[in-house]
């Protein structure tokens, strides 16, 4: 089997995932109010699930860009850990093919590409293939959502502008590893509901978010 | 343009993030406390925003309706592990509460 029917192989699954999640995105981004256009755009140059839905709901609130990018960037630096630690892999490849795969690192390309040159490769196109794919799928599923969640037509009654706070929950959830990740989302789950309720701006509630995993450090270095 | 601008200064963010450990070499280790920082980061942010969410829906505290509809996606992510699957089963849930009167 070649690296990239190997990548299509054991990505399937992954592929199928990221046009789930771009539905709901592209749902959610309608609900805001953003055109196709504007909701496909950010998923074609930003490529990054959590952070899109972030952004659409700061976007929805009237959020000012400087928060808006500063939520992204936040969000998305853990990106930095995983380009370190695909580097050595990488390090023959020239400075535009680098490039490229930096375009298409994910949460789920990491994860892959890493498997795969653990277990002894280095051929590049499996990383290549299974990026690329999953990119078509996010932007797949993006447009199908988007086409459909023009057609929702009184969204408050059928829950549908919930759908956003429920994509929050669900991202959480699935992305809770340990203990310490629990009691991290717990911790900023309930200071920004307070700080909401007090009347905080999306700003404050992005701060608290950055604080709360101070709470981990906290707990681990106390059980060290 | 404003839309524009942000999306595009957000595109140029993320791709510095996954594109700056592979462009350049960057001097020493990322200290152990840095990286679970970082690693604990997106979670808490995301978490934040559902906080916030769930409080506070569209300018108006919640009427209880959202705290139900967030425990229910939250109880379909856990179960499940599908994020489309929650979504459905919190937009239903907001409906259910909110045709109950809550």
């Amino acid at each position: 089997m070649t690296p990239g029917r190997a990548a299509i192989v054991e990505g399937w699954p992954l592929f199928l995932t990221s046009v789930f999640i771009g539905i709901p995105y592209g749902v959610v981004a309608r609900q805001a109010g953003l055109s196709i256009a504007e909701t496909s755009a950010m998923s074609l140059i930003v490529f990054a699930g959590a952070a899109q839905f972030a952004m659409v709901e700061l976007l929805r609130s009237g959020a000012d860009a400087f928060v808006i990018v500063l939520t992204v960037l936040l969000i998305n630096a853990r990106h930095l850990l995983m380009a370190t630690a695909l580097r050595p892999f990488v390090a023959t490849a020239s400075l535009p093919r680098r490039l490229g795969l930096a375009y298409i690192l994910t949460d789920e390309a990491f994860a892959l590409g890493i498997g795969w040159f653990r277990r002894g490769h280095r051929d590049l196109s499996y990383y290549t293939v299974f990026g690329a794919v999953l990119w078509c799928c996010w932007n797949a599923g993006t447009l199908l959502g988007a086409t459909l969640g023009a057609g929702i037509q009184d969204p408050q009654r059928f829950g549908v502008d919930f759908a956003i706070t429920a994509s929050f929950v669900a991202i959480v959830v699935i992305g809770i590893r340990h203990r310490a990740d629990a009691i991290v989302a717990l911790v900023a789950v309930l200071v920004a509901a307070a700080l909401r309720l007090a009347g905080a701006s999306a700003a404050a509630v992005v701060i608290a978010g950055a604080l709360a995993p101070l709470v981990a450090l906290a707990l681990r270095d106390r059980s060290a | 343009m404003t839309f524009w601008l942000t999306v595009l200064a957000a595109a140029i963010v993320t791709y510095i993030t996954r594109s700056l450990p592979l462009a350049v070499t960057l001097p020493g280790h990322a200290p152990p406390a840095l990286r679970r920082y970082l690693d604990a980061l997106p979670i808490a942010i995301i978490a934040a925003l559902a906080g916030a969410g769930i409080a506070v829906p569209d300018a108006q505290p919640t009427g209880g309706a959202e705290i139900g509809a967030a425990l229910a996606a939250l109880a379909v992510a856990a179960w499940r592990r599908n994020l489309l699957f929650a979504v459905i089963g919190g937009v239903l849930a907001a409906a259910g509460l909110r045709a109950a009167g809550l």
